[in-house]
């Protein structure tokens, strides 16, 4: 099956089986150093993607779903300005995530980002896109989507709320 | 890796008119929703789909929520995340927990309500708490040249295992109804992991209606992935028309007799999930008893 989309900023078109998972087309097909392990559905999370800009499981993405659809793996995500806002809260708590699901969480991060500042409303915010109020409870839940146990819970919470503070200040100088 | 696997077919029918003339050409071939419990399992690729994948998410009359003053109709390709957000303020709080429950957002964001009610062999949560808000689903059946439309009671999807039981093999689940009188006892509780450690999970829910000091439209459901989906009419009745609050003996007899019930239908359940049941049960009548009270 011949598949258009957009991987990377990449336009591809990709000869591959329609029901080829994402994950197995990005790591055989495109050898992309960013994902690592296919897991068969025992939901690692590591495989997390930005798929038409919101966070997907690229291990529950069949070929068939991602025709026209733009993708963004870690790979390019980590040249971006929103990766800089994540990459500076690691370094001010001091700890990181470890090799194998640093790239997952990290765009596991930007997806809770994404969702507390967009002006859509989302339950973790009581006052979208204004002075956001962190609910840790449901983004610790959804911090889970990722099973590596390397780091503290509060750690990472930590860093969203220290990230979503970096993310604000600068939409907030973006628009004066 | 996997080279020599044969790509199936997809087809991509975007009105119900479309998908009665393929599903009549290919009828074993595969109804893909959102695909979340198809490939999560682990024999999923390189996979066997013989006769072609049909892709649902280009019908558009499947992804519309209606509602007037009695009730509410979702489409079968509404996600539980659109669901969540549209109907925050109109939906029972029983179903937000159970949508919330179903996974986290970047999961929740692919789930269909449709195809979590069509999974063939087991039973999720949302299948438990639509059984006791009564809700009914649009089935339409393919039969060779002719459609018919069937209203079917949640709770009457499924045999006593959970399996799912359509009544034909080409069918399609359209859209779920819910009424919008909810009772004001709503409990829901989902124990252990249902897709990945079937074998210990659980689900509990309960919704009644208390009139003055008597309880009524008692509707209970307890399900066990891949084991039972167990409704008691028995416990239902004796427990409609009870006087609030309900003495601690009779709360203790009603649970185990609930016991007895399911190791008397369902041989499997493991004696852990029926305590852990029977303990829920146990807990929301001392809630109910509890709200009378105060």
């Amino acid at each position: 099956m011949k598949i258009e989309c957009t991987i990377d900023g990449k336009a591809l078109t990709l000869s591959v089986n329609s029901n080829k998972p994402l994950s197995l087309i990005l790591m055989e097909d495109l050898e992309n150093q960013s994902l690592a392990s296919y897991c068969r559905g025992n939901a690692c999370g590591n495989c997390v993607v930005l798929f038409n800009d919101e966070a997907a499981l690229s291990c529950l993405i069949p070929a068939f779903r991602i025709r026209g659809a733009k993708i963004r793996t870690f790979e390019s995500f980590q040249r971006s300005r929103q990766y800089r806002d994540i990459e500076r809260a690691y370094k001010a708590i001091g700890n990181r995530p470890c090799p194998s699901c640093f790239n997952a969480k990290t765009l596991i991060i930007e997806s809770i980002l994404q969702d507390l500042t967009t002006d859509t409303g989302h339950p973790s915010a009581s006052t979208p896109s204004k002075e956001v109020v962190l609910d840790k409870a449901k983004v610790a839940r959804e911090l889970s989507l990722n099973s590596c146990q390397c780091m503290d819970m509060a750690e990472l919470i930590q860093i969203v709320e220290i990230a979503l503070g970096y993310r604000n200040r600068r939409r907030r100088v973006r628009r004066s | 890796m996997y080279e020599g696997v044969r790509s199936p077919l997809i087809y991509t029918p975007r009105t119900i008119g479309e998908f009665a003339t393929v599903i009549r050409r290919h009828p074993q071939a595969i109804l893909w929703a959102g695909g979340t419990y198809l490939m999560s399992q682990p024999d999923y690729y390189p996979g066997e789909a013989k006769d072609g994948i049909i892709d649902l998410s280009h019908m558009e009359e499947l992804k519309r929520i209606t509602r007037n003053d009695r009730y509410v109709e979702i489409g079968a390709m509404v996600t539980a995340r659109q669901l969540l957000s549209t109907g925050r303020l109109l939906l029972p709080p029983i179903l937000q927990q159970t949508l919330q429950s179903l996974g986290t957002q970047v999961v929740r964001r692919q789930i269909t309500i449709g195809g979590a009610l069509c999974i063939s062999d087991t039973r999720l949560s949302l299948s438990t708490t639509l059984a006791v808000l009564a809700a009914s689903a649009e089935v339409k059946l393919y039969n060779d040249s002719k459609v018919t439309t069937h209203w079917i009671p949640v709770a009457k999807l499924y045999d006593k295992e959970g399996k799912l039981n359509l009544g034909s093999k080409s069918a399609l689940l359209t859209r779920i109804r819910i009424g919008l009188e909810f009772g004001d006892f709503q409990r829901f509780v989902l124990f252990g992991d249902p897709i990945r450690k079937s074998s210990e999970c659980g689900i509990v829910a309960l919704h009644a209606k208390r009139e003055q000091n008597s309880l009524s439209k008692v509707q209970f459901c307890v399900t066990f992935p891949r084991k039972a989906f167990h409704i008691s009419k028995d416990i239902e009745s004796k427990l409609s028309g009870s006087a609030l609050p309900i003495h601690p003996e009779k709360v203790n007899s009603l649970s185990y007799e609930l016991v007895a019930e399911l190791t008397k239908m369902h041989n499997t359940i493991s004696d852990l999930q029926l305590e852990r049941a029977r303990r829920i049960f146990e807990s929301f009548l001392h809630d109910l008893n509890s709200q009378s009270l105060s």
